[in-house]
């Protein structure tokens, strides 16, 4: 005895008594199977403790990242995983007073470090941490090793900045998008004119010009994300590979967190 | 030589931080304002430069905070940060050079408010304090120290009660008088601890403001190291500078017990064990 549905609405377990099965036309109506089960296990956890999965992407301006998240965010919705995507500095809480300070050239490099961490930290108590708690897979464009190099590169204590993102919540896969610095300049330089001031490290006075100035800065990124692929576990990708290539190789890595959790997904 | 609580900004140096750095401290409503007022005028008759500064006052995040605050959804974590954030603007732009020129500094509570907030909301206490390491250490902390029993009055009957001032994020379901109680006499416990580790000099706040005054005159000019003016040094010598008397213990003072949540995200609202360690415990995930 089951409840079965059609496409034009219900039809009440009765239905089996009088000898309806799933295939069989009533008038409008055609009589489909008994409604899915939902997964009637939870979907097992990851280490960090979550049902959920957190994959986020790292590297320099101009590594090509963020295009392929969004390529990975697609693929993973087609897939009818339940995704949610949250970009670096996205805090509707604190993103003017961020925009404020690099408007009016407020920020230190302390500052810049704290209203950083302010705002990544209203987005994982508020976003982050409750769509993993809920089993959502969550996307990230930059995570905290973006603090890391950057904070470390305007001369912050390295192991102080560690410590102050010492809420952040472990990530199932990042991803570094490794990238010759002439290349990223390449790749900003035909999309835009110029650099902005913070993103080029003007505020640390290593030259007047911008261009050279975001090479040194960038440059001290790189060698601050270098240190980190061993020390948190990385997974690069050469970013100097076809779109396509890179994107595959993301999808295999990805999915392969994700076989263990089909129930993560809000549609079969 | 100045110090701070650990670690050094970038780019600030300690060598030549001549001023004073003085701290009012206490709960919410306990009068430091008052005082401040009057400590100002008072320490620029002497002859003294003075700077008086306070929590969200910084040019950066003060109508950020502001903002923030009018809604209902001001998590923990980043309610701390965005206090910190206030503060690091504050310390590197008004508070070090205003030191630097020679100046007194007053500053309206200090990083010991921030951090109690931030432990009796369940924050780790070990990761605030590693926030605030790059804190300057202040050359005295007045810590004006009120009961709750006469805190409430104070405050019902002056300004009325404030939804952050009465913990509500802390106590949703409590109304705004027990809230108020359980939150203020939580943070007074916290405060009590840090009286020791930070050696704050205790005052009484129950007394009246005048008097609350006279005392803090009396122990500012022997922190500037002068000789108390001819009234002042007769009243020291009548009163013996007792120290402020502590009140009892308030009952209902649970400390940081009092709705304190554990830091680790992964389990969810827990107890709180004093004295737990680094609430960080996330391991690098991989699928079991």
């Amino acid at each position: 005895m089951s409840f079965q549905f059609t496409k034009c609405g219900w039809l009440s377990w009765e239905g089996n008594r009088m000898g309806i099965t799933p295939g069989m036309r009533l008038g409008p109506f055609e009589v489909l199977g008994p409604i899915p089960r939902a997964a009637s296990r939870p979907p097992k956890r990851a280490q960090n403790g979550f049902p959920g999965r957190l994959f986020v992407v790292e590297g320099i301006d101009g590594s090509g990242k963020s295009t392929q998240l969004s390529l990975l965010h697609k693929w993973l919705e087609s897939k009818g995983y339940g995704v949610v995507f949250s970009q670096w500095n996205s805090s509707p809480l604190v993103k003017d007073t961020t925009k404020l300070g690099k408007k009016k050239k407020l920020l230190t490099p302390a500052t810049f470090s704290l209203i950083h961490a302010t705002d990544f930290a209203d987005r994982t108590e508020r976003r982050i941490l409750p769509l993993l708690k809920a089993g959502g897979v969550v996307l990230c464009d930059r995570y905290t090793y973006t603090a890391f190099a950057r904070d470390v590169a305007r001369g912050m204590d390295r192991q102080w900045v560690r410590e102050l993102y010492g809420f952040a919540v472990q990530p199932t896969v990042a991803f570094y998008f490794r990238v010759p610095l002439e290349t990223a300049i390449g790749r900003l330089l035909d999309g835009r004119d110029g650099f902005k001031f913070y993103e080029a490290g003007m505020d640390l006075d290593l030259s007047d010009d911008p261009e050279e100035s975001f090479r040194l800065f960038q440059g001290r990124i790189i060698e601050e994300y270098e240190k980190m692929i061993p020390e948190f576990g990385l997974t690069v990708i050469d970013a100097t590979l076809p779109i396509e290539t890179q994107q595959t190789r993301i999808r295999q890595i990805v999915e392969s967190h994700l076989v263990k959790a089909a129930g993560l997904r809000i549609w079969p | 030589m100045r110090e701070t609580y650990g670690k050094l900004l970038p780019g600030m140096s300690l060598s030549d931080l001549g001023g004073k750095l003085i701290v009012i401290e206490g709960t919410d409503g306990v009068g430091r304002t008052t005082q401040i007022n009057q400590l100002k005028p008072w320490l620029e008759e002497q002859g003294h430069a003075v700077l008086d500064t306070g929590m969200t006052r910084s040019p950066l995040t003060g109508e950020g905070i502001r903002r923030a605050k009018e809604g209902n959804n001001l998590g923990r974590v980043t309610q701390t940060l965005f206090y910190a954030t206030d503060f690091f603007d504050r310390l590197e732009n008004e508070i070090v050079p205003a030191l630097r020129a020679g100046f007194i500094v007053l500053t309206d509570r200090y990083v010991y408010s921030l951090m109690a907030r931030a432990t009796v909301r369940g924050v780790d206490p070990e990761w605030v304090r590693s926030v605030f390491s790059v804190a300057l250490k202040p050359d005295a902390v007045f810590y004006l120290r009120l009961g709750i029993e006469q805190l409430v009055p104070r405050v019902v009957f002056s300004r009325g009660f404030d939804y952050w001032e009465s913990g509500m994020d802390l106590y949703p379901g409590y109304d705004m008088y027990d809230s108020f109680c359980a939150y203020q006499a939580a943070l007074l416990a916290e405060f009590d601890r840090f009286s020791e580790e930070f050696k704050f000099e205790t005052l009484n706040a129950s007394a009246a403001p005048q008097s609350v005054f006279s005392h803090l005159k009396i122990k500012i000019l022997r922190l500037l190291a002068m000789d108390p003016p001819a009234p002042l040094a007769a009243m020291l010598a009548s009163r013996a500078h007792a120290p402020a008397a502590r009140e009892a213990r308030v009952p209902c003072a649970a400390g940081k017990g009092a709705g304190a949540i554990d830091f680790d995200w992964t389990k969810g609202p827990t107890a709180a064990r004093p004295g737990h360690s680094n609430g960080n415990t996330h391991g690098p995930v991989e699928d079991v």
